[in-house]
C-alpha cells in the first residue's frame, strides 16, 4: 500500500479524535457477513482511547437492512474497526436483513432481547422500520439510525438519527461541472430506482448550483435517469443517451463503478468519453487511467462513496452508551475524493486490489480485500 | 392464416416447412417494431444502438431457446434469474479477472449448471413434481450457492472474455454470431433429428409418446439440463458484456424468457416449439426497451408500454379472434365481411 498523500481526512471537529485514534485493524479481516456472529474485542486496556470512547462497559449491536454487496461489507467491518477502538465495548453483534424488512425488523427486536446497550440500525425500509426502532429505544437501548432517515424524531423514537446530506454530493459536482465547463454543457444525470430519495436530492444539490444558468442544459429523464444502479440498465439507458444527444459534456451518475461496462460504447460511435463527476470506486479510477489517453474530454471527479459513515454512526452509539464524549455533528460530510483536474486530488487507481475496494474508505485498501476475500 | 399456400407442392402436406403462425406475426411485429422506430425515434435505430441492443437481445435469445425447450414439456422453469446470475458469478469469480484461469471458470460453471438441470430434471422428469416449485426451489440454491461464491460482491469480466462476448467483428456484435449460431443449430436439431421430432411428440402428447415406447421421462429431463446448458452460456455472454457485472445480473431474465416464448407462438400448454420465432421475440423485446428509451419518456411510461406490448402478444395467440369476430358479426349485422 504506497499510495500518494491522501486528502485530508473527516473535516468534522466530531471526527478530529478519530484522527487521533489507534488504528486497530486486526479485526478487518473477519467475516463481517456471517449474520449474527459476534466477535469479542479483547478489552485492552485503556490508555489513548478516543474522546467518544467511555470508561462504561458496553455491547455494541448492528443490523443492516441489506448486507449483501461490496460497499455494504466495507461499511459493516469499517464500523466493526472503529468500535474496536474503543476497549469499553465488550462485544460486536451484526444481523444482516437480507433486504427483508420482516427478518430486518425481527433482527433490531432481537438484538434487544440479547442485551445489547447500543444499537446501529441501517433502516433501508425506512418508515417501515419506526416501530422497531421505538421500541428499541423505550427498553432503554441507545439507539441511533443512519444514513436512511426513518421518520420520527430524535429524543422520541431514537437517540439520534446520523444522516448525510446527499444534496451536498450535488453540489460538489455542480462545482466541478462549473469549473470545467465555465461556458455551459449537456449534463447527463444517472440514479438507481425511479423516485429514489438519494437520486432527488442529488439533482436539487445539481441544480442549486447549475439550474439557474440557462447555459447549462440538463437531458434526459428529468430529475434522473433511472438505471436502478444496474449495469446492464445503465449501459442501455446510456446507449441510447448516446444516440440522441449529439453533444453530451459531463455525465454525472452516484454510483460511479456502474458507468465502466457503459462507457466504452462513445469509443464505438467514435466519440470521446466526456467529463465524469460520481462517486469514487477503483475500477472506475483505473476505468479513467486506461482510457485518459485516447479520450481527451474524459476528466474525472468523485465525491467520497462514503463507507466510514457507519464510523460516525458507532461514534454516537458507543458515546451514549459508554458516557464518552458524543460527537458535535450528527451529519456525516460530503467529501471529494478524486479530481483529475486539480494537483491535489489526484486519480488513484490500485490495480493489484479487487475492482470494488473503495479507496475513499479510511480502512485501507489491502483490509478492504480481505473483507472481500 | 396460412399464407403462400400456392407456392408449396401439394403433396408436402407436412407443416415442417410451412411457416408458423408464430414466425408470421412475430416477424410482422419486429418489421412494425423498425418501422416505427425509424419513423418516430431515428435515434433508437442508428448504428450505436445497435450496437447496444443487439448484444442484450442475443442474450435474451439464449435464455429463451432453454425457457422453450422446457416449457415444450408442458413446463416452466423459474430458475432462469439463480441460473443466470450463478453463471456470472461463477465466470467473473473464478477467474478473477485472469485470464489464464477464465477456462477453468468456464468449464466449472458449466459442470454447475448441469448439476442443477439434472436435479431439474430428476425432481420434474422422474419425481413428478410440479414443475414451478421444483424450479423456484432450485432457483433459490443457486441464489445461496451465488451468495456463497460472492457475497454479493460484484467482479471485474476478464479482458479476454470481454473481448470474446463484448466485442465486435465486421461491424456486428460477437455475441450475434454466438446467438445465431445456437438459435440455429437447435432448431436444426429440434426439426430434422430423430431424438429432436421424438422431443416434440414426448412435449405434444406425453401419453401417446409413452405408448409408442419412447422415454418420456428422459425427454422430460433432458429438456431442463439443456435449458440449463443454454442458461449457462446466457450467463457467461452477459458476464462479457457487462464490464462489471453484479452478483445478480439475472433478475431482469425471468419475465423477458417467457415472454419472448409466448410471443413466438410456443404454448405454454407444450408441444411444439417455434425457436427461431422465439429469437426474433427476444430481438423484439430488447428493440422495444430501447425503442422507449429512444421516445425520452418517464420510466413509468416505460414500463407500461412494455407490459401493454407482452399483452397484445399474448392477446394474439390465445384469443380466439375468430369466433370474436363472428360473434361481433352477428351482433352489428353485416358490417365486417372482410378477413384481416
Amino acid at each position: 500500500m504506497n499510495r500518494p498523500t491522501r486528502r485530508p481526512r473527516l473535516t468534522a471537529p466530531a471526527t478530529a479524535a478519530v484522527a487521533a485514534a489507534v488504528l486497530s485493524l486486526g479485526l478487518a479481516g473477519c467475516g463481517a457477513s456471517d449474520s449474527g456472529s459476534a466477535t469479542s474485542n479483547t478489552a485492552t486496556g485503556n490508555g489513548n482511547a478516543p474522546a467518544w470512547c467511555g470508561s462504561k462497559k458496553a455491547v455494541l449491536g448492528m443490523t443492516d437492512g441489506f448486507g449483501g454487496n461490496s460497499w455494504r461489507l466495507i461499511t459493516t467491518a469499517s464500523a466493526k474497526e472503529e468500535a474496536a477502538k474503543c476497549p469499553s465495548i465488550t462485544s460486536f453483534e451484526y444481523a444482516d436483513g437480507q433486504g427483508n424488512t420482516q427478518k430486518a425488523i425481527a433482527d433490531v427486536q432481537g438484538m434487544v432481547a440479547k442485551g445489547v446497550n447500543a444499537l446501529v440500525v441501517f433502516p433501508d425500509a425506512g418508515e417501515a422500520m419506526l416501530p422497531a426502532l421505538r421500541s428499541a429505544y423505550k427498553a432503554g437501548v441507545v439507539t441511533v439510525p443512519y444514513r436512511v432517515a426513518p421518520g420520527g424524531k430524535p429524543g422520541v423514537d431514537y437517540d439520534v438519527f446520523v444522516d448525510t446530506k446527499f444534496a451536498a454530493d450535488g453540489r460538489n459536482w455542480g462545482e466541478w461541472i462549473k469549473k470545467i465547463l465555465p461556458d455551459g454543457g449537456n449534463i447527463l444525470f444517472l440514479s438507481g430506482p425511479p423516485g429514489n430519495s438519494q437520486g432527488r436530492d442529488e439533482a436539487e444539490g445539481l441544480r442549486s448550483v447549475l439550474g439557474s444558468d440557462s447555459r447549462y442544459t440538463f437531458i434526459g429523464e428529468q430529475p434522473f435517469e433511472v438505471t436502478n444502479w444496474d449495469p446492464a440498465e445503465t449501459q442501455k439507458v446510456l446507449t441510447s443517451a448516446i444516440s440522441q444527444n449529439a453533444r453530451i459534456d459531463v455525465i454525472v451518475s452516484d454510483f460511479g463503478p456502474s458507468l465502466v461496462g457503459a462507457l466504452p460504447v462513445f469509443e464505438q460511435s467514435g466519440r470521446s468519453i466526456p467529463a465524469i463527476a460520481a462517486s469514487d470506486g477503483n475500477v472506475l479510477s483505473c476505468f479513467w487511467e486506461d482510457h485518459k489517453a485516447k479520450n481527451p474530454d474524459f476528466k474525472l471527479f468523485t465525491v467520497s462513496t462514503q463507507n466510514d459513515h457507519s464510523r460516525l454512526a458507532v461514534q454516537h452509539a458507543v458515546a451514549r452508551a459508554t458516557g464518552g464524549q458524543v460527537p458535535a455533528s450528527s451529519t456525516f460530510p460530503s467529501l471529494v475524493f478524486e479530481d483529475s483536474t486539480a494537483e491535489d486530488k489526484p486519480v488513484q487507481c490500485e490495480r493489484d486490489l479487487p475492482d470494488d475496494v473503495y479507496l475513499s474508505a479510511e480502512m485501507s485498501g489491502a483490509d478492504q480485500a480481505k473483507v472481500l476475500k | 392464416m396460412t399464407l403462400q399456400a400456392s407456392e408449396r407442392s401439394v403433396i408436402d402436406p407436412g407443416p415442417r416447412y410451412r411457416l408458423s403462425r408464430g414466425m408470421l406475426t412475430v416477424s410482422a411485429a419486429v418489421i412494425l417494431l423498425f418501422v416505427a422506430s425509424a419513423v418516430v425515434a431515428p435515434t433508437s435505430v442508428d448504428h450505436s444502438a445497435f450496437l447496444g441492443m443487439l448484444p442484450f437481445a442475443a442474450v435474451l435469445a439464449i435464455a429463451a431457446i432453454g425457457q422453450t425447450l422446457v416449457v415444450q414439456q408442458g413446463g416452466i422453469d423459474l430458475s432462469v434469474p439463480g441460473a443466470v446470475s450463478l453463471a456470472v458469478v461463477v465466470t467473473t469469480h473464478q477467474s478473477a479477472g485472469d485470464d489464464g484461469r477464465l477456462l477453468g471458470a468456464l468449464a466449472l460453471g458449466l459442470v454447475v449448471a448441469i448439476g442443477f438441470g439434472v436435479a431439474n430434471g430428476l425432481l420434474i422428469g422422474w419425481r413428478r413434481l410440479n414443475p414451478i416449485v421444483a424450479t423456484l426451489g432450485t432457483n433459490a440454491l443457486m441464489y445461496a450457492v451465488v451468495l456463497a461464491i460472492s457475497g454479493g460482491s460484484p467482479r471485474r469480466t476478464t479482458q479476454l472474455l470481454r473481448e470474446a462476448a463484448g466485442g465486435v467483428t465486421f461491424g456486428v456484435p460477437n455475441s450475434v454470431y454466438i446467438g445465431v449460431v445456437v438459435v440455429a443449430v437447435a432448431a436444426m436439431v429440434m426439426k430434422t433429428t430423430v431424438g429432436g421430432r421424438r422431443f416434440e411428440a414426448v412435449g405434444a402428447n406425453p401419453a401417446a409418446a409413452a405408448a409408442t415406447g419412447l422415454p418420456v421421462m428422459r425427454y422430460r429431463a433432458a429438456a431442463y439440463i439443456w435449458a440449463q446448458i443454454l442458461y449457462w452460456l446466457a450467463g457467461v455472454l452477459l458476464a462479457g458484456i457487462i464490464a462489471q457485472p453484479t452478483a445478480f445480473q439475472g433478475d431482469s431474465y425471468l419475465l423477458p424468457s417467457v415472454a419472448a416464448v409466448v410471443l413466438g407462438g410456443t404454448s405454454l400448454l407444450g408441444g411444439r416449439g417455434f425457436l427461431v420465432p422465439t429469437a426474433i421475440a427476444a430481438v423484439f423485446l430488447s428493440q422495444l426497451e430501447q425503442f422507449v428509451l429512444a421516445l425520452g419518456v418517464s420510466f413509468a411510461i416505460r414500463t407500461l408500454v412494455e407490459a401493454a406490448a407482452l399483452t397484445v402478444g399474448v392477446a394474439l395467440y390465445t384469443v380466439d379472434w375468430a369466433a370474436l369476430r363472428h360473434r361481433f358479426a352477428g351482433a352489428a349485422g353485416r358490417r365486417t365481411a372482410t378477413t384481416a
